[in-house]
Order: structure tokens, then sequence, then C-alpha cells
């Protein structure tokens, strides 16, 4: 009985043990089979690019058009350029640049379709000691003869007014624009609606509606102003205008006569002005502007390659309002200010082939009617300008400039004082092209 | 009043007029004379460019916004041709029609296949065109590829019109297969034929025949040579037997006449589109007019 029973447990022992021998090989292979599956697929995941999941959500499809354009100059002067130097009726400050090697900008436009109801453009200019945000605006593209533009941009006030400086003939901005509006120009935040009518004839009407930053002209802060040069008095306050305080019009037309292209219009612009110079140069001026411009352009192409082109802008500003200044007693006075200045620039260029162009540009101020509290200041007219430039264009994405200018605008306190003016220029564009300018 | 009336109806009258026929806006005029020969009296076709000047520099004029305010359809050569004006000028024009992915835009340059498309781009390199060389309508044989394209645009737009235009292109492509054969065999002729052009301009007329194109006048394109590069040119092809140095009527024609006159090669001046030259006021005068010129 108990060898049945032995042999019994070690027959079914072994049973069992072979049972799961089995089990364990069929098991052991099929892990075997999928382990190779595996490894194949493995094999396959590691090389095969198409089952890689790298850069799925990559966008770089959708990059907008970049480009850097860059533009560094050598400038001389006959004069230190930190003495004051001013023109009277116009308030405008440190008028040279640096002497010696500037980094004048490096403007970063960035552009591209918002969708298909809009464009998007930016435009950024950094110079070393900060970085400005010079224009980022939308414009429509699904209006039918109406154009909305919104955001931060050049006004299309006059002609120069828009354009970008590296599109500008000369190294410097006219002198109308730097006493009226800085070489800044009118550069504000708002809106612009332009129509362009239905004609044969290019007619571009449009308005603005903006905030009337330029404080040169405009200006929208409220102005606090001591009753004492010491301070010692009260605190007056000139309240800011209401926001947005700057309305501009345009209306332009262009026409071809054979080879000829006209480009012509009139602009203005009006708004509140507070303007708050009394620290530095004992003025301040609070009440309302108005600027006028009569715009005109004449390009004759002469071939491919060859044009001669004319250009003239014409600025009248009137204003009316309270002038402040402190007098020899250190009290604070107010005027009634009524001025009525103006004055225009008038450029040729020839390009005298593909790479080469040679300007002259005549600045004049033809008024400068400054009347306090009725009494007309007899300020100085004899005041203008000369540049004459060449440059070089080795191709349409650089450019060396020599510029000579007679500054004969400027005063140090009752003189006027000349002023000699010699600019070598270049400039550099990066990345996406740009337009041909008109 | 009744005076005002009637008048304002006569302007409106006027307008409708001009707006019964499709208002297209062309780049040039191969482009133009296509359009007209489809469109016939159905279609009001204004050219931006000469084919006296280089194709490359349009001014965007503001009088050209005007014409594509009001246009229905704009047609480009592209390949980066018109990128230095066509883009400004539809960013002004206030037409949503003609703005790139609407129904009223179409680059040709889409419908054939381009050429020298470089791998890397740098701007090192030259005014250089990432799409390819963009001078494909300078092929007769890419014609009746381009001449579709314009077909099947004009009918989208205008599908009231779309059998006229079909029938139009028809008599066209008829006329110009015929032509073709004849080009083929004399074109051909000039198989092995070496040439200094100024430009990459006739790559694709020179690259479908057989003509070899030894040098550029241009060291890259759009750079001018210099006169040491004139040099160059000179020591390396004056053994080649050169047929001729080919320049475009908006070149500088001096110093490809000095090359020419220096390695024995024929200087001539071929035209590149409709206009550039007198007596090539079609397409076919075009390519007759280049073969009589090749074949002095």
């Amino acid at each position: 009985m108990r060898k049945q029973k032995i042999t019994l447990k070690i027959i079914l022992i072994n049973f069992i043990c072979f049972l799961l021998f089995v089990m364990f090989l069929s098991f052991a292979e099929e892990n075997i089979q999928e382990k190779f599956k595996d490894r194949n697929l493995s094999i396959r995941q590691k090389y095969d690019d198409n089952l890689k999941s790298y850069g799925v959500f990559n966008q770089s499809a959708f990059l907008p058009n970049i480009s850097v354009i860059t533009d560094f100059s050598f400038n001389n002067y006959n004069i230190n350029e930190n003495s004051n130097l001013f023109t009277p009726g116009f308030y405008n400050q440190n008028p040279l640049n640096t002497k010696g090697f500037n980094l004048n900008y490096s403007e970063l436009n960035i552009n591209a379709s918002v969708d298909p109801y809009f464009d998007l453009y930016f435009v950024s200019s950094f110079n070393e000691n900060n970085v400005e945000i010079e224009e980022a605006y939308a414009v429509t593209r699904s209006l039918s003869g109406f154009q909305l533009k919104i955001g931060k941009f050049r006004s299309s006030f006059g002609r120069i007014n828009s354009q970008h400086e590296h599109v500008w003939d000369f190294a410097t901005p006219p002198m109308i624009y730097e006493l009226f509006l800085t070489d800044e120009m009118l550069n504000e935040k708002g809106i612009q609606i332009n129509y362009l009518f239905p004609s044969n004839i290019y007619i571009l009407s449009g308005i603005e509606l903006l905030q009337g930053d330029n404080e040169m002209s405009f200006g929208n802060s409220s102005i606090s102003i001591n009753t004492r040069l010491d301070g010692t008095g009260q605190d007056i306050l000139i309240k800011s205008p209401t926001k947005p305080n700057l309305f501009v019009g345009f209306v332009k037309t262009s026409f071809d006569v054979g080879n000829l292209s006209v480009l012509t219009g009139f602009s203005f612009a009006t708004g509140q002005s507070r303007f708050d110079k009394i620290q530095d140069q004992n003025f301040a001026f609070s009440g309302k502007t108005k600027l006028y411009n009569f715009e005109l352009t004449a390009k004759y192409f002469i071939d491919s390659y060859r044009y001669i082109s004319f250009q003239t802008e014409y600025i009248q500003r009137s204003r009316k309002g309270n002038s402040y200044e402190y007098d020899n007693l250190g009290d604070l006075v107010t005027n009634q200010y009524d001025s009525n200045q103006s004055g225009f620039y008038s450029q040729i260029v020839y390009r005298f082939n593909k790479q080469w162009r040679i300007g002259l540009q005549y600045n004049k101020i033809t008024n400068n009617s400054v009347k306090i509290n009725g009494l007309n200041q007899s300020l100085p007219v004899n005041l203008d300008a000369n540049y004459l430039m060449l440059d070089f264009n080795p191709t349409e994405f650089s450019r060396i400039r020599i510029q000579y200018g007679n500054k004969d605008y400027l005063f140090e306190n009752t003189n006027k004082k000349r002023i000699n003016e010699f600019i070598l220029q270049f400039n550099f564009a990066i990345g996406s092209h740009g337009a041909h300018p008109f | 009043m009744k005076l005002y009336r009637s008048i304002l109806i006569f302007i409106f009258i006027i307008f409708s007029i001009t707006f019964a026929k499709v208002k297209v806006v062309v780049s040039y005029p191969w482009i133009g004379y296509l359009v007209n020969e489809i469109g016939k009296d159905k279609v009001d076709v204004f050219i931006l460019g000469k084919g006296t000047e280089d194709p490359h520099f349009i001014v965007p004029k503001p009088s050209y916004i005007a014409k594509l305010r009001n246009a229905d359809l704009l047609i480009i050569q592209g390949a980066s041709l018109e990128i230095g004006f066509i883009p400004a000028l539809i960013s002004q024009a206030n037409n949503p029609k003609i703005q790139p992915g609407n129904n009223g835009f179409l680059d040709l340059s889409k419908t054939v296949d381009l050429i020298e498309k470089p791998e890397k781009v740098s701007r090192a390199m030259g005014d250089v065109h990432p799409d390819g060389n963009p001078h494909y309508n300078l092929d007769p044989n890419n014609i009746p590829i381009l001449a579709n394209a314009i077909e099947m645009k004009l009918s989208q737009v205008d599908n009231s019109n779309s059998s006229f235009y079909k029938s139009n292109l028809q008599i066209f492509l008829s006329k110009w297969n015929e032509k073709l054969k004849y080009w083929n065999e004399e074109f051909g002729k000039l198989r092995g034929s070496k040439v200094i052009e100024y430009h990459k301009k006739y790559d694709y007329l020179f690259t479908r025949y057989g003509i070899e194109i030894v040098e550029t006048i241009e060291p890259l394109p759009g750079i001018p040579p210099t006169a040491k590069y004139i040099q160059e040119i000179i020591s390396n092809s004056k053994s080649l037997n050169v047929k001729y140095v080919i320049v475009d009527v908006y070149n500088d024609k001096k110093a490809a006449q000095y090359v020419a006159q220096s390695i024995g090669a024929k200087f001539v001046v071929l035209p590149q589109d409709i206009g550039a030259l007198p007596n090539v006021n079609d397409l076919f005068q075009l390519f007759d007019t280049i073969l009589n010129l090749l074949t002095k």
C-alpha cells in the first residue's frame, strides 16, 4: 500500500511538473514571439521618422515676414553739439545728433496676415537706450473701398510723415517737421478710416482719430505749474484735454502723364495742445493747434533705373491759447498766445544710374509770427537749411550716403549760429523684401 | 433738380457699362496678351509693367493702386518677381477680391514647373529667387499651360462666359501649337550652341533647346559687373566659341558689347516681353523675333 501511494505521489508530482513545464514552454515561446515582434517595432520606431512624434506642434509654416533694418552714421559739426541750440518760436531741443559714430536705430519689422480679415504690421525701434514700438497696427483686408487701420501708426498726414526713416532721401528730417513735430513726427495711437474712390484716377481720402501724444504741437497730459519759480507759490493745474485729442484729415490724388507720375494732396490736423517746458525753457502752452499741409511729389522715370523726382511740402501751424512763463521776479505770468508759423521744404533727387543718386533739399520758414497779448514778438524769419546728398546703393538692401548741410535756423542765446553738418550714413536691411518706395 | 438726376443716372450707366467687362490687372505684357486672347471683348486688361522695363523694378505708382481698387482679377508672374511692388499695391487697394488666397488672385508661377530652385538662399548670392527662376514664360512650350490656367481662372471669375473663354482658348492653342512645331524644329537647330547672357533671363528657352549658357555678365543676379570680372569672363570664354552675347533692352550694353568683341561672339539684344522691341506686339512675334535674332 505505501509503495503504491508513493509512486502515485511521484507520478502526480511529475505530471504536474511536466504540465507546468509545458505551460512554461508555451508561455515562453509566446513571450519570445511577442518580444521578437516588439523588437522589430521598436527598431522601426527608433529609426523610422514617420513613426516619430517630434515636432507635431511645430508651426514654423506660419512664421511672419521678418526684417531688420539698421542705420549707422558718422556725424560731424563745426561746433560742439552740446551747446544750447534752439529756434525762436519753436522750443526744439537737442537738434543735433551726437558727434562721431551713432547707432541711429535698428528697426525690427514683422508683418503677416492675421486671418482673412486683417493684416498686422509691427515695427519696433531698438537703440542703445531703449526699445520703442514705432508702429503696431492692424489693417482690414476684406472691406471694399474702405480700409480701417487701428493701433499705433505713423499718420498719413503729409508725404514724409508716414514714411520710415530708411526710405527718406536725406539723412535728416526736413526742418519744418523737426520744428513742428520733432523727428518722430505724428506717430500716434488711434484709428484711421480711409476710402479709395472707385475712379480711374487715384483719389484717397481719410480721417484719423488719434490720442494726440505728440507734445511738440499737441500733447494730452495735464500741466501743473507753480506760481513761483522757487516753488513756494500755489500749484496751478491746467487740465488735460479730452482724449483722443487729435483729429487728422487728408485727401490725396495721383495721376500719370506719360513717364511723369504726380502725387499731391492736402492734410490737416487739429487738436488741443499741452506743452510744458516751464523748467527747461521757461515756456508752457495750453490751447488749440491747427496744422495744414500741402504736398506735391512729381517723379519722372527716364528708364528702368533712372529718375528725377521733385518733392515739396508746405506746413502751416496756427496756435491760440495761453502761454506761461516766469518773469524776472520769479512770478508766473499767463499770456494770451496767438501764433501763425509756416514753412516748406523742396527737394530734387536724381537717380542717374542703378546705384547712384544725388539730391538737394532746401528748407525755409516763411512765417514766424507769434503774438503775446496781442504784441507781435518779431521773431526771426530768416530761418533756413540746405542739404546736399550723394548715395550709393550697391543693391536694394544696402546704402551708403554722404550728406553735407548748412543749418541756418539755430540760435545760441540771441545769436544765430550757422551749423555746418557732415553725415556719413550706412543703412542695411536683412530678411523679407521691403516695398520699393514711390 | 431734374438735370441733376439725369446726370447722376448717366454717370451710373457709364459705370455699369464698364462694370460689365471683367476688369483684369496683370503685372506684365505677355500675361495681358494671353488674357486678351482668351477674354477678347469681355475683359478690360490693365498692364502694370512695360516690355522696355526691368520686371524686377516696377515702381508702385499710386495710379496703379486705383486700377487695383476696381479690379476683379489680378494675375501675377510670381516666384518673387513682383515682390518689390505688388504687396505694397494690394495692401492699399482696399479690394478684398484680389487679395492672395481669394478668387480674384492668380499666381501663374504655381501652374508650371520652375527650374533652378536653389537649395539654400542668402542675399550674399545676389538677388536670388527662392522658388526658382521666375522667367518661365520664355519657353514657348510653357505658354499652353499658362493659357489654360488663365482660361480656368477667367471661367471661375466669370462663369457665364465660360464657354466663350474655352472656345477662344482652343482657337489660340491650335494656332500656338502649330507654331510650336515650327519653333521646336528651328530652335532645336541651335542645340549645342554656346551663349553668354547678361542676366539669367532666357534659361527656360536655352534649357529646353540644349543651348549652353557658359557665363552671365552679372557676377551674381542683380550685381553689375566690374572691369575685373569682365576680363575674367573674356579669358574664360575666349576659347569656347561662344555664338552670342545676349542682353535685355534695359541692360547696360557697353560691357556686353566689349565682351562680344573680345571673344568673337555676336552681340544681340533680345526682347524679353511684348513691347521690348518694335514689331514685337504679341507672343508669336516675340518668339519669332528671338528666333530670328539667334539664327542670324
